[in-house]
């Protein structure tokens, strides 16, 4: 197995940064390219790397097409980055694939649409607490304008203990581990680099398309030779894509959805049974325990004298043999059709966990606004609250627009018929005679609910490039007198 | 039951193409008029419905511009259908008549006089012999189809309405097998239909019980047959090693990534996908020349024609369960190939599916035409190099300027399923048969 080159690579691939507890990013828009070259090239050695031990801070860089012309990148060049990428997530194309209609219509976001100023540079600043991190940005701040960089808009974020996002779920337990980074993991959840890494072989055995440098401009000596052996240099290796959305969650909406479908007869709320709703949907229960091995109740409150870390990171679960019928975590739930592990229907277990396994992302959320652990009871945040998801893959079609379109958004996933994700995926305003449902399998009949509503609101996105450091070093050399 | 509804269940559905060169500097307003008829399509689907039998349809051009070079402008029509092709002509000579006529009268040979004769005349002349075709669900047909989805849909929604808790899944079955008999509108659903099943295993078995039959007549015979297998296997073998040297070897493979695949020609193609949640597939490519190519590729379709018969009828081809119809077959004299598909999900999904589950078939088929990613021995390599397999087939893909599907909301799994529905509907169903019909929903 290759070790991949950790030193070289951008820390927030390799970690999710969770002691980190306090976040910014910055959208940065290059006013002078000369003087932003320079500033790339004084900050490199303050990039946080995958290797050196994390301290009180972290810095990471990702780049837009637009910032990569503007920083110097010939157009040859440019060309040889994927197409989603230089198209960006706004196109027509890309919107139906997204689901991004309505509210979340690229026209109405507060960043990243066709109505905003176009970012260039994501710069992503963490500290181990809000002290740190605005002293960060403070110093960093001052560096930018007079590097010719200019602050759009900076987003917030957080994590919560216990890893909690707004809707009270624990988040982000299950995430796929990278061969040769040093951390192992149990079969399943453990990829070959080329999936999150370009210049590494993938889970098809091959080199990931990588964006090489065809027509030689700048320090050329910074960049690696192309792993598949064309003989160009590769400005891709030890980098990935990254995808930045901001998801705006509505929690009331979602807990009132809940309570509304669950409550008694005599119109009281129910609790049990509306996070019981809410988990089925999920897949998880909010302390993060698996549906499918937990099907009627969160086995935190269960057993509230168990130590509850003995639930809330299992990821040790499959579907096929445990929960063939979804009687336990439905066919429809967020979690069994974002990763749908061994239950393919028409494949064996094996087969199927290699073809999920061909489609998982790397995912890096943080929250922002006033911290609320939604719940039945407790579900009117203060302002606007969401997370800024992230996530890190090497073909953003294969992966990212995949889990998105052809698991969450289409409703016809499994043997369905009109089920789309009900978290991520459900039409604000469905085409007329457009059901949208929720089949909770059941003996002898199954349960559906419908009428879905949407209970995310997308309000920016992008898609990045995530280079190495060695990358970003040669960017800073290409508008060099 | 009635005679009427008789006939509209469990038909052969057949693939039409035609293929009809474009007079020389008629091909813009062609297009045009194309474009209007793709635009008319979006909110008024009535034109196809008119004859009640198509699932699809069809019409975009070949043109020497495209990657394929195609020698000539050509036109092409393609429907799949029910019944018998002398209807179908008939009812799109009649029918669709003036439909037709502006399109035809850009090409070549178009009868003046336009009566349904003549009209019907010209199609069968434009006809094209189809090398291989899938149906994803065998012999149902576009209104047994439909007829079917509604069954499905009221059913659904008895058992959401009503009270089940208590009742076993066998009353649950009788009483919806009670409420779907009292309704006129699902008497059809009264006459039993038996599905495609796989025979894979059965005519193994026939083979082998043959051949020991056989064995046990005469051990002579016996060996003469297993002789003249061998002699089969063996110069298969040698086939393959033929090819791989002789020509594998020399080939040149496009070596494009998708990064690399002309960025308008991609952005024509995604303009029209991913608008429902079916989408079609045309792909237009020069066959590598040479009878050993050419006698390759129709020893596989033979083979191909074979499995399908004989395995795909269940709605999976080669493992992959999403595609409702596809089609192969050869034009320009043997040096083009064609290939359609109807399928459900997106781009990415479908030829991802087409390298995980049948990377192999898909190999031995397409490594006959130009610029195919390096193969071995027929069915090795190819579509496995992923990034140039995807590439490749994005560069020979061709636009297709009119689509149109008789049922866009239904996949090819919920056509099959609804008709499992409807087949297990009218039985008598064991508490496990009725726990799993009821599953089916």
């Amino acid at each position: 197995m290759e070790s991949i080159e950790l030193l070289d690579t951008q820390a927030y691939l390799i970690s999710g940064y969770r002691t980190m507890q306090c976040s910014k990013y910055l959208l940065l828009q290059i006013t002078d390219a000369e003087a932003a070259g320079r500033f790339l090239h004084d900050q490199h050695t303050f990039v946080t790397d995958g290797k050196t031990e994390i301290q009180t801070f972290c810095m990471n860089l990702a780049f837009t097409v637009d910032g990569l012309r503007m920083l110097g990148l010939n157009e040859t060049n440019i060309q040889n980055f994927t197409r989603e990428f230089r198209e960006g997530m706004t196109t027509p194309h890309r919107q139906r694939l997204l689901g991004d209609f309505d509210s979340s219509a690229p026209e109405k976001w507060n960043w990243g649409g066709p109505a905003n100023e176009p970012v260039h540079i994501l710069m992503m600043i963490f500290g181990l607490d809000q002290k740190i991190t605005d002293a960060l940005y403070l110093e960093m701040k001052a560096g930018l304008e007079p590097n010719g960089l200019r602050e759009l808009m900076q987003l917030d974020g957080q994590t919560l203990p216990g890893n909690k996002e707004h809707f009270g779920y624990r988040d982000g337990i299950s995430q796929p581990v990278i061969k040769g980074s040093g951390r192992t993991s149990a079969s399943n959840d453990y990829l070959n680099a080329g999936e999150f890494l370009m210049g590494y072989k993938n889970e098809y055995d091959v080199y990931p398309d990588t964006p090489l440098i065809t027509e030689p401009q700048g320090d050329m000596n910074l960049l690696p030779a192309d792993a598949a052996g064309t003989g160009y240099k590769d400005l891709g290796r030890n980098g990935t894509y990254m995808v930045l959305r901001q998801m705006q969650q509505h929690v009331e909406d979602y807990w009132t959805f809940m309570n509304d479908q669950t409550k008694n007869a005599d119109g009281t709320p129910d609790e049990k049974a509306s996070r019981k709703l809410s988990a089925k949907m999920m897949g998880r229960w909010p302390s993060g325990a698996p549906v499918s091995k937990w099907p009627d109740e969160d086995p935190v409150i269960l057993f509230p004298d168990e130590e509850p870390s003995k639930f809330v990171d299992d990821n040790n679960f499959m579907y096929h043999d445990e929960d063939p019928h979804g009687l336990k975590c439905p066919f429809g739930s967020h979690i069994r059709r974002t990763n749908p592990r061994d239950s393919f229907e028409e494949n064996g277990k094996k087969e199927s966990l290699k073809l999920s396994n061909r489609h998982r992302i790397i995912r890096r959320a943080r929250l922002y606004g006033e911290p609320i652990a939604g719940s039945a009871t407790n579900f009117k945040p203060a302002g606007e609250v969401g997370l800024l998801f992230t996530c890190f893959n090497a073909d953003i079609s294969r992966q990212f627009e995949f889990i998105q379109y052809t698991w969450a958004n289409y409703p016809k996933f499994k043997q369905l018929y009109n089920d789309p994700d009900p978290l991520i995926g459900v039409r604000e305003n469905p085409e007329p005679g457009q059901l949208q449902n929720f089949t909770i399998p059941e003996e002898p009949v199954c349960k559906t609910i419908t009428g879905l509503k949407r209970f995310v609101t997308i309000r920016g996105g992008a898609y990045f490039f995530f280079p190495s450091i060695s990358a970003i070093r040669y960017l800073a050399t290409l508008k060099k007198a | 039951l009635t005679a009427g509804t008789k006939t509209t269940c469990m038909k052969k559905q057949h693939p039409l193409t035609l293929s009809s060169p474009v007079i020389p500097g008629r091909v813009d307003e062609l297009e045009a008029k194309l474009l209007a008829v793709r635009r008319e399509l979006e909110t008024n689907p009535a034109v196809f419905e008119a004859t009640g039998t198509i699932h699809y349809a069809r019409l975009l051009l070949l043109k020497p511009d495209h990657h394929a070079a195609f020698p000539r402008t050509t036109l092409v029509f393609s429907t799949d259908y029910d019944g018998a092709e002398s209807d179908h002509l008939a009812a799109i000579a009649g029918a669709l008549g003036d439909f037709i006529d502006p399109l035809y009268d850009c090409c070549e040979g178009y009868p003046a006089t336009r009566t349904p004769e003549t009209r019907k005349k010209f199609l069968q002349a434009q006809r094209a012999k189809t090398d291989a075709f899938y149906a994803g669900a065998p012999r149902r047909s576009l209104v047994q189809i439909r007829q079917e989805s509604q069954l499905r849909d009221f059913i659904w929604r008895m058992l959401k309405e009503e009270q089940w808790k208590g009742k076993t899944a066998q009353q649950v079955h009788q009483a919806i097998r009670q409420a779907v008999s009292q309704k006129e509108e699902f008497s059809w659903a009264n006459e039993p239909i038996s599905l495609p099943k796989n025979q894979l295993i059965p005519y193994i078995f026939y083979g082998v019980l043959i051949l020991t039959g056989i064995g046990l007549l005469s051990l002579t015979a016996l060996f003469w047959i297993l002789g003249v297998l061998a002699v089969v296997f063996l110069f298969v073998a040698g086939w393959l090693t033929m090819l791989h040297y002789k020509y594998e070897l020399h080939d040149k493979p496009l070596g494009l990534t998708p990064s690399r695949i002309d960025e308008n020609h991609v952005k024509i193609l995604e303009e029209y996908e991913d608008i429902h949640n079916q989408n079609q597939f045309s792909q237009l490519i020069p066959m590598k020349p040479g009878t050993v190519r050419s006698g390759t590729l129709s020893a596989l379709m033979l083979y191909a024609r074979i499995r399908i018969f004989v395995e795909f009828v269940e709605g999976k081809l080669m493992g992959i369960p999403t595609i409702h119809f596809a089609r192969w077959l050869r034009l320009d004299n043997g040096k083009q190939m064609l290939f359609f598909s109807n399928f459900d999900g997106s781009w990415q999904q479908y030829l991802g599916d087409f390298i995980d589950k049948s990377g192999w078939g898909l190999t031995a088929i397409f490594s006959n035409t130009e610029n195919f990613p390096v193969t071995r021995y027929l069915f090795w390599g190819g579509a496995y190099d992923e990034e140039h397999f995807l590439a490749w087939s994005r560069y020979y893909q061709i636009p297709t300027q009119v689509w149109y599907c008789a049922y866009p909301k239904l996949s090819i799994k919920n056509i099959n399923n609804n008709s499992a529905i409807r087949q297990e509907l009218i039985r008598n169903l064991d508490e496990k048969q009725a726990d799993r019909f009821l599953k089916r929903f």
